[in-house]
């Protein structure tokens, strides 16, 4: 199928090629104008360490492992993000935990170790998918950087702690014994 | 002054001479180094960016990114000084002072004040006095000599990308050479003599007196040839990036690169002041019969610093011409006109005008 072209017809004087160029030389110079007499600050350029893009709502970024009123941990090891993940970067460690059990409104696993190794990561989300509990959340940051890989190996309280400030809430580093029954069973 | 000289064991013709020699160079490659963070700020915000603003001096003073200058300086005498294998040793260190030079002594004859008088004696302000001989046929020999050092340059390095760098800038320069000499020449022939301060004094303080008024078309024939003497970009054909690398200069790094870049902004500076010389009555200030010195020296330094504006405006107006394109422009279009506008100024002349 052919494309016809259709040519333009220039006018004698934009056949001189020196209006064209002026006239394109009055555009650049509007927008030169425009940028000395606006401050950088207010310019298209998101300059980044000190001004942050806006993250827009579900926006894939660093995990956190979402945590009860109480700072018990919601996961309930069931490895299902473990098998969900394509790049093969979380590895769990189940326990039981206390003499609580699943009739009484308790769940009875937790995760001993829950580790994300950041660098193989890809931020798909297939692991918040996955989570019937809902305890694993890709939230808004996305400034994952570290010195070297060891680092960058997040293990259970790294990821329990990653949005603390940001939602102010306290560090935890040690699991605490739930106390109020997290449904209520229906016999 | 006199004192002075006798201090230094210099007659004072001799102590004159070297501090405008000292004034002129340093001025020129101050502003060009300083033209190299115009044309970055500047382009950033033709095209609504930001450019260079992190480097800071210990850290704090940044001063609106001209400590961009200094940290590039800084990087370029750290870098290693790579010379590859294969090259032409001699000529590949001689190719960035063959480039700059040329560039850097074209203004040695374009007058940038009034001269004046003091203890009987005359200063001229350009550092060759006017009546030299050579005029203003030096600055065009010397802007032909500017070749050699990207010719040079390309062919020393012996990379394939740099050759035809080098190829097509001389190609480039003898199809503007001719137009661009002959729209100088009607300004001779109106003048009546080829020397910058009488070209100056025969434009007057008028602005509507001035050549570009009389010979517009020779002025755009000129300009135009100075972007592609300047081998700036609509006319970039000696560095392409991308068809040809970096043309005559991929295989250039650290000082030898830098002054290779110095070299561009000089030639753009003296061009500039050529522009202004010729067709913008040189240090005439508009409407002022007998300027102060100081005057006279800013006015020249404002003209010519537009002109070097206008070279770093065009450049990210415009896009590339194609090396063809520039071979018709030459010949078919910059040829003619300026062959023109010699034989009618020379008819005007021969009418008594």
């Amino acid at each position: 199928m052919g494309v016809v072209v259709k040519k333009v017809d220039l006018g004698w004087l934009d056949r001189t090629y020196v209006w064209p160029v002026m006239k394109g030389m009055s555009i650049t110079f509007q927008h030169f104008i425009r940028n000395l007499f606006t401050s950088t600050a207010k310019r298209y350029t998101i300059q980044y360490p000190e001004m942050k893009k806006e993250i827009p709502a579900g926006y894939r970024g660093l995990h956190e492992l979402k945590r009860f009123e109480d700072g018990a941990i919601k996961c309930v090891a069931c490895f299902m993000c473990q098998e969900a993940c394509p790049a093969r970067c979380i590895s769990i460690e189940a326990e039981e935990f206390s003499d609580l059990n699943i009739t009484q409104g308790f769940e009875e696993k937790r995760p001993a170790r829950f580790s994300i190794d950041m660098l193989r990561c890809i931020y798909c989300g297939m692991c918040e998918e996955a989570c019937p509990k809902d305890a694993i959340w890709l939230r808004n940051d996305y400034e994952v950087a570290a010195y070297d890989r060891l680092s960058m190996k997040f293990g259970k309280w790294d990821l329990m702690n990653t949005y603390a400030e940001a939602d102010g809430k306290d560090r935890i580093s040690q699991d605490t014994t739930p106390t109020v029954p997290r449904r209520t069973i229906v016999m | 002054m006199d004192k002075l000289a006798s201090l230094l064991h210099m007659t004072p013709a001799i102590f004159w001479m070297v501090v405008k020699v000292v004034i002129v160079f340093s001025a020129v490659m101050l502003l060009a180094s300083v033209w190299t963070w115009v044309e970055r700020r500047g382009s950033a915000m033709i095209q609504d960016r930001i450019g260079p603003n992190r480097a800071a001096i210990f850290g704090k003073i940044r001063i609106i990114g001209l400590a961009q200058l200094l940290a590039d300086g800084i990087k370029f005498f750290f870098k290693e000084d790579l010379v590859p294998e294969e090259a032409n040793k001699g000529l590949f260190w001689l190719a960035p002072f063959l480039a700059f030079v040329p560039a850097l002594i074209g203004f040695a004859v374009i007058p940038f004040g009034k001269d004046f008088t003091s203890g009987g004696v005359t200063y001229h302000l350009s550092v060759l006095d006017p009546g030299n001989g050579m005029g203003l046929l030096y600055p065009l020999a010397i802007g032909g000599m500017a070749v050699y050092g990207v010719l040079l340059a390309a062919w020393s390095s012996n990379n394939k990308w740099s050759i035809l760098g080098g190829m097509r800038a001389s190609a480039a320069m003898v199809s503007y050479e001719i137009g661009m000499s002959l729209a100088v020449v009607s300004i001779f022939m109106t003048t009546g003599g080829y020397d910058p301060a009488e070209v100056i004094k025969a434009q007057g303080h008028l602005p509507w007196a001035w050549n570009i008024v009389h010979q517009p078309f020779g002025f755009i024939v000129f300009f135009t040839c100075m972007f592609a003497e300047t081998n700036r970009l609509p006319f970039d054909f000696a560095e392409g990036e991308s068809e040809i690398v970096a043309g005559f200069n991929t295989e250039y790094g650290s000082m030898k690169f830098s002054l290779l870049a110095l070299a561009e902004y000089s030639h753009l500076m003296t061009a500039s002041a050529l522009v202004a010389t010729l067709y913008f009555g040189g240090w005439q200030v508009p409407f002022v019969q007998n300027p102060a010195v100081m005057l006279s020296v800013a006015s020249f330094l404002l003209k010519m610093l537009f002109f070097a504006w206008v070279f770093v405006w065009i450049r990210w107006t415009l896009p590339r011409f194609r090396y063809d394109q520039l071979m018709h422009l030459g010949w078919k279009v910059m040829l003619p006109l300026s062959m023109a506008n010699l034989v009618f100024h020379a008819w005007r002349m021969s009418q008594g005008h």
